[in-house]
């Protein structure tokens, strides 16, 4: 009962601050509330959104997956590289072939974690750099052009209205709340990273659900990828740099600890929307980049302090 | 598995394992391209690997207790901003400037330790935040400063800081392989030949023992973070003399190569274990690496951005590695029981 109240208390709290947020810029821009601000304010945070969605329940297994901003880069150069050759494949191959590298990228991940019991965060790490490396390799460095309509319509088209990025972000969040929340699997999660000897013994198949884990976190990082693509129509290997910052912070922010076993997708939720409205309102009222990237630092600080402080006096009552 | 074959893999012992590594590289590039086996490409190696080593040195006090230092990057990156500030701006004289940074680099890293040691927060998430923040400090410095709009230093004196060679005429021994050597060194005797070393050690291996031992946990880490902040000013003032250049970006994304290097050569994440010698000989590694695509791709047509999969897959088999050896000894204790 006293451990519900305090969960629904700090998501709660998220939300009242998102809130004060949305106010607080509505008055200093007149342009914040617009139809048009909002829908790029939401269409750009899907983006990262999606990605922050299925890192959480790595984050609640306690590993963590530093390799996102790579495989984005990596993604849009292998989609974009394959469609730009003279004679390409059906696009539908095409993006699947994109998907397949995050998936690819994530069983290496996986395997190294699960089988070898490597550090994740060296692992990913070391992900990372491969996947950079390669992004460089595929593409020699160059930006490579690609206008194609499917992958336009991903990233640009509408559904009754609703940018398709968003409709994608809505149905990754719902999934995966009911997946981590309502599921025997998302129970699994929680177990490991509480104890994952006890786990383990118990009867979870630890290894096999870590492994999936990791492997839909780079799907989904491709997804993000291929989003990007469409929204630049240009696949270059720098793409996603330091995505990964982002992507973590809003987690950690949304009340997930990197110890394990705590943590929630409405969090997640929370945390992505209070960083997407704050850089969009704090850039709409005319706050420069340099000193956006100083608000982010010191949000991702702030946050921690006080999940920090907050277990620290529960645990010391 | 063939005995030799085993010790070779499983010994604790990582030191020789890279010296042959390092020698077969050295081989393999000499072998396969003509300009690779020169003085003057020697030089060019010793040339580009300084603040490499030294940013290399900073973060293997973190891992010596156990934690990791994501910012020293960025730390390099604003003692290349506040270098050319200083001396643009200020108009300090050089051995102001140079203390100054230093002293700078200290208090970031101080910032660092009082954020992991007194309200606790996990060394990465720390640093990963600090990381942001002192870069975005870097870029607002180098953006809003009219004189900072190009960050090239021309100052003999300045430049001779990092350019300087031994004797001054027939250029043997460059001035930063005199730094590298000086702070390996005194490192080297710091590390275990003091007690405060040695303290180091033990808060890595166990904190809770190390504690109970009688040892102020918090100051020695402390104490690490100021060590590695102040490194890494050092190796941000070597590569500003060398390049005749601060810019914001300086350093971006060292930090990648900088914990490949640490943990290649040996010093376990989890703390309290690993040697200088492995540190310097995994960093000559990464840089014999970069040099040699270089020519290799001169010679074959394979790209030279090969040279980041490479490090990324040298990474992971260095871990895996070490996760083999582990779970090997694991198993051993275990029968012997």
């Amino acid at each position: 009962m006293t451990f519900s109240s305090i969960k629904i208390n700090t998501t709660m709290s998220l939300f009242i601050f998102l809130a004060f947020l949305i106010v607080l810029f509505s008055f200093t821009s007149e342009h914040f509330l617009s139809p048009y601000n909002i829908t790029s304010l939401l269409t750009n945070l899907s983006f990262s959104g999606i990605a922050a969605i299925v890192l959480t329940p790595i984050i609640i297994s306690r590993g963590l997956d530093i390799s996102i901003g790579g495989v984005i880069g990596l993604t849009t150069v292998v989609v974009s590289a394959l469609y730009s050759q003279t004679d390409p494949l059906p696009t539908w191959l095409i993006l699947i072939i994109g998907l397949g590298t995050g998936a690819i990228v994530g069983m290496i991940n996986g395997w190294c974690i699960t089988a070898l019991d490597m550090d994740p965060i060296i692992t990913t790490l070391g992900a990372m750099a491969i996947a950079r490396g390669l992004a460089y390799v595929i593409s020699d460095s160059q930006s490579i052009l690609m206008f194609e309509d499917t992958t336009d319509f991903i990233s640009n088209g509408t559904i009754l209205y609703i940018p398709i990025p968003i409709i994608i972000f809505l149905i990754t969040a719902i999934f995966f709340s009911i997946l981590l929340h309502k599921s025997k699997f998302g129970r699994a999660i929680y177990a490991i990273g509480a104890n994952e000897t006890s786990a383990n013994l118990s009867g979870i198949a630890v290894k096999k659900t870590k492994m999936i884990l990791y492997v839909m976190c780079g799907i989904a990082a491709s997804v993000s990828g291929i989003i990007l693509l469409g929204q630049t129509s240009v696949g270059m290997p720098q793409h996603g740099i330091g995505t990964e910052l982002e992507v973590i912070t809003a987690v950690l922010l949304g009340g997930t600890a990197l110890s394990g076993g705590k943590g929630t997708i409405y969090g997640t939720i929370a945390g992505v929307l209070i960083l997407g409205v704050l850089f969009n309102g704090l850039t709409i009222s005319g706050v420069r980049y340099v000193h956006l990237q100083i608000f982010q630092g010191i949000l991702l600080l702030v946050a921690v302090a006080t999940y920090e402080i907050k277990t620290r006096n529960e645990v010391a009552r | 598995m063939k005995a030799w074959l085993r010790s070779f893999i499983y010994s604790d012992d990582i030191v020789g394992a890279l010296t042959i590594f390092l020698g077969l590289l050295i081989l393999f590039f000499a072998l396969m391209t003509p300009h690779f086996w020169s003085m003057n490409n020697f030089y060019s190696i010793i040339g580009n690997i300084p603040a490499m080593a030294i940013l290399c040195l900073g973060l293997t006090y973190v891992v010596l207790i156990g934690d990791l230092d994501l910012s020293l990057g960025s730390i390099l990156g604003i003692t290349a901003i506040l270098a050319v500030f200083f001396f643009k701006v200020m108009h300090f004289p050089l051995w102001l400037n140079l203390i100054s940074c230093v002293i700078i680099g200290g208090l970031f890293g101080a910032l660092n330790g009082i954020i992991v040691t007194k309200i606790g927060i996990n060394s990465i998430i720390t640093t990963l935040g600090t990381m942001a923040i002192i870069r975005g400090l870097a870029f607002w410095i180098a953006t809003d400063v009219d004189a900072m709009q190009i960050g090239r230093i021309t100052d003999p004196a300045f430049l001779s800081f990092g350019r300087y060679y031994f004797p001054e005429d027939s250029r043997l021994i460059p001035i930063t392989l005199v730094y590298i050597a000086i702070l390996y060194g005194l490192s080297y005797l710091f590390l275990n030949h003091t007690s405060f070393g040695r303290k180091i050690y033990a808060v890595g291996s166990n904190e809770a023992t190390a504690r109970l031992a009688g040892i102020n946990v918090k100051r020695v880490k402390l104490v690490c973070y100021i060590l590695a902040g102040m490194l890494s000013a050092f190796g941000g003032l070597v590569l500003v003399a060398q390049l005749g250049l601060g810019e914001a970006q300086t350093g971006q994304n060292m930090i990648l190569e900088v914990v490949t290097a640490v943990v290649l050569g040996g010093v376990l994440l989890t703390g309290g274990k690993g040697r200088l010698t492995g540190v310097i000989i995994a960093v000559l590694i990464l840089g014999v690496i970069r040099n040699g695509m270089v020519h290799l791709e001169q010679v074959t047509d394979i790209s030279f951005y090969w040279r980041d999969v490479a490090k990324g897959v040298i990474l992971l088999l260095a871990i895996g590695l070490y996760s083999v050896r582990k779970s090997f000894n694991a198993k051993r204790l275990r029968t012997r029981q």
